[in-house]
């Protein structure tokens, strides 16, 4: 029985750490990146079920790791929720623009993300 | 004598002969009569007999009729104590249904009851998630400028909000200087001292000074955090505009300004300590 696996990418440890923690009772396995380019090596090594990205990051940012992964066959169909600190429409624009699937805001809502998270993946433990 | 005899014998004859005749006629016209009056009786005979027959089966359809009244009697009976017991049961079943009624609305109201205990306890553990994290950040380095960075993180990630400056204690001028900022320009505000400005004012009562209505306030400060050891005030973060989406600061936020109070600043204060330490040791 294999855990649906959600790639948290964030150059932030409080983030990454507070979203470890939100998701630790659901049945995911947890993988992290702390930058966009390792964020797109990983999901295409690891293949997950749903990716966190955050947007302003070292290396590559969230845009441009979003663009990359739709570009690519093998993730391009995995689904994205950017993370961003800013909700208003121009961020939220580039966003969609760019490929990503749904977003959330800063402060995270553990609540907001888990619903998101389950209407991605559902509650059943992938198979 | 003896022709007036013969005559006399012949017309009495004849008288008989008439007579009988007569009476045979009579008797056949009786005959007559009896026959015609046997043929009216066969025939009423066979009238009655077939209304015999009529009658038997008028009786048998009688009884056909009666056993089946009986029978409908028992049935229409029967069918009353159904309906009674089905009315009884129809009482039995609608006292359940308001009591199954009365329980659903109280299992509802208990499930709503729960379901608001667990959103509060969902609320709870996140906050405390937050608390943990924050915390645990803090002291995950003794390193001076990933501890700076990590009260950046906690500010903007945490409590919402990308205008965040930090001021350490200079002890040889005697006053607050720019340790750290993200998003804020302070070019006019690189050093301060206590008691002196709206900033230096607040930080003399040594207590976590918190604007909840932040689009009213002069300065657009959010929060001014002391840090404190001990009685000292070492340093303090000075929040400023909150994110546009964030609607106000929540009783988190607060927990969260508290526990930057202390946690930050020995935080902080361990790291600089280690930095001296090191330099020393090097």
């Amino acid at each position: 029985m294999n855990r649906k696996k959600i790639l948290l990418v964030d150059d932030s440890n409080t983030i990454l750490m507070m979203e470890k923690f939100i998701l630790r009772n659901g049945p995911y396995e947890i993988l992290t990146a702390t930058n966009g380019e390792e964020g797109v090596l990983k999901a295409a090594e690891q293949m997950p079920d749903l990716i966190l990205l955050d947007v302003i990051m070292p290396r590559m940012g969230g845009f441009e790791a979003c663009r990359l992964l739709r570009s690519t066959r093998a993730t391009s169909a995995i689904p994205i929720i950017m993370v961003t600190t800013r909700g208003e429409a121009a961020n939220v624009e580039a966003g969609w623009a760019n490929g990503c699937t749904d977003y959330v805001t800063k402060p995270i809502n553990s609540i907001e993300l888990l619903a998101k998270v389950r209407s991605f993946l559902g509650d059943e433990v992938g198979q | 004598m003896i022709k007036a005899a013969e005559g006399k014998d012949r017309s009495y004859i004849t008288a008989v002969q008439e007579e009988l005749q007569q009476y045979t006629q009579g008797l056949l016209r009786e005959n007559e009569k009896l026959r015609a009056m046997a043929t009216t009786l066969e025939s009423d005979k066979r009238r009655l007999e077939l209304e015999v027959i009529e009658a038997r089966v008028v009786l048998q359809q009688k009884d056909e009729l009666r056993r089946a009244a009986e029978a409908f009697e028992a049935e229409r009976m029967e069918t009353r104590m159904q309906l009674d017991r089905a009315r009884h049961d129809c009482d039995a079943a609608t006292v359940e249904l308001e009591r199954l009624r009365a329980r659903f609305y109280d299992v509802e109201h208990e499930n709503q009851t729960y379901a608001a205990q667990y959103q509060q306890i969902e609320i709870q553990s996140s906050n405390l998630s937050n608390l943990y994290v924050a915390s645990y950040q803090l002291h995950a380095s003794v390193e001076r400028e990933t501890v700076l960075t990590t009260i950046q993180e906690i500010v903007v990630n945490l409590i919402g909000s990308e205008e965040v400056a930090i001021f350490e204690f200079a002890e040889d001028g005697g006053e607050f200087r720019l340790a750290s900022s993200f998003g804020v320009d302070l070019s006019r505000l690189k050093s301060f001292k206590a008691g002196s400005g709206p900033i230096g004012q607040r930080l003399l009562g040594g207590e976590v000074f918190v604007n909840d209505h932040v689009s009213g306030g002069e300065d657009k400060l959010t929060a001014c955090i002391p840090l404190r050891i001990g009685g000292q005030i070492i340093g303090a973060i000075l929040v400023f505009r909150l994110l546009e989406h964030k609607q106000g600061l929540q009783p988190l936020d607060h927990e969260l300004f508290e526990l930057l109070g202390v946690h930050a600043s020995t935080a902080l204060y361990c790291a600089n300590l280690h930095q001296v330490t090191a330099a020393a040791v090097r």
